[in-house]
């Protein structure tokens, strides 16, 4: 308590402390809320050893991890299908047999 | 690839180097900005003839002194965390190559569709042809498709070494027993250098990366030459 009346004291005497305190505190915020997004939505963290010990295993795939997305749609995003046409894997020479496996057409 | 008394970047071949570069002029302004004010306030104390004193504080020159800095700094990090997370973002790969780093060459698997796999040892001084670079040579290139993205998996068979391509602003550590990955699209068709960067041993500086990017038609036709050869 006598730390908050002694900055409030400084603060009358020294109005220009008042920006500095704004960004220093702002900054420690946003670190200490990104700390704790961290901890808490992080797939990389396990919290509950019995009940979700690996949740790196449960990720879908329209689900945003990361803090920024710049260009990626998220709800665009499908699960790794099977390549079942050219359009994921584009070649012009190998192609998809009856079986699905790539082969080169005969005489290649 | 780099020439001499060169001062800096070597031209952009994917889209996230071009970022880095203009993120770089960006910075770069904003330090040639803050250098000559300084530079230019360090002159006029010098050379100046008036004096006072009995300044004790102001308090609007110390408002102005951390309001200015902080909007500076947050002016150079937004589009560098923009940035951080672009270089991260998911990009579907058409192509995937596995580098493996060796004392002290790399080799280089194509494994999506048959095995292919060779190895790329630097060529030596005395059999470079002319107009050949000295130390970026190598006698196996890593060839990939231009407007593709390409995915590389990095690690390592002894010790640690690094693959870098500094023209698409690709580097990544090749550590034994981990597997790391990294993406990049060539944008146009070229010979890309890089260099070992990590140290590795007597001839760290003498294992280079050639990345050639062709055309898809070319690289098909490549990759099966190169079946047939190994």
């Amino acid at each position: 308590m006598a730390m908050v009346s002694l900055i409030r004291r400084q603060m009358k005497n020294h109005p220009a402390l008042i920006p500095l305190f704004i960004f220093i505190g702002g900054g420690a915020t946003m670190s200490a809320l990104y700390l704790a997004r961290l901890a808490l939505r992080n797939p990389d963290v396990s919290w509950d050893r019995k009940n979700n010990p690996e949740p790196w295993n449960k990720l879908g795939p329209t689900d945003q991890y990361k803090f920024f997305a710049v260009n990626t749609d998220y709800s665009k995003l499908k699960k790794n299908e099977p390549r079942t046409s050219t359009e994921t894997c584009p070649s012009l020479s190998w192609q998809l047999d009856v079986e699905g496996r790539w082969t080169l057409p005969s005489g290649m | 690839m780099a020439t001499p008394l060169q001062l800096g970047f070597q031209d952009a071949a994917s889209p996230v180097m071009e970022e880095l570069v203009h993120f770089h002029d960006h910075a770069l302004m904003v330090v040639y900005l803050i250098s000559s004010f300084v530079l230019y306030i360090i002159i006029t104390l010098v050379m100046m003839k008036l004096t006072n004193k009995h300044a004790h504080d102001s308090q609007e020159i110390e408002i102005v002194w951390t309001v200015l800095p902080a909007i500076i700094l947050i002016v150079v990090a937004l589009p560098s965390l923009r940035i951080l997370y672009l270089m991260d973002e998911i990009n579907n790969p058409h192509l995937t190559v596995k580098a493996i780093g060796h004392q002290w060459y790399w080799s280089y698997e194509y494994t999506d569709y048959k095995d292919l796999s060779f190895d790329s040892y630097m060529t030596p001084t005395q059999d470079l042809t002319p107009g050949q670079f000295r130390l970026l040579e190598v006698d196996h290139r890593m060839v990939v498709p231009t407007e593709s993205p390409i995915r590389v998996l990095i690690t390592a068979d002894d010790v640690i070494h690094s693959w870098t391509v500094p023209s698409m602003g690709v580097k990544m550590d090749a550590v034994p027993g981990r597997l790391n990955q990294t993406t990049f699209i060539p944008s146009r068709p070229g010979v890309y250098y890089g260099q070992c960067s990590e140290i590795c041993g007597a001839n760290h500086s003498f294992m280079p990366i050639v990345i050639e990017a062709v055309p898809l038609k070319h690289f098909e036709d490549w990759s099966t030459s190169m079946l047939e050869f190994t």
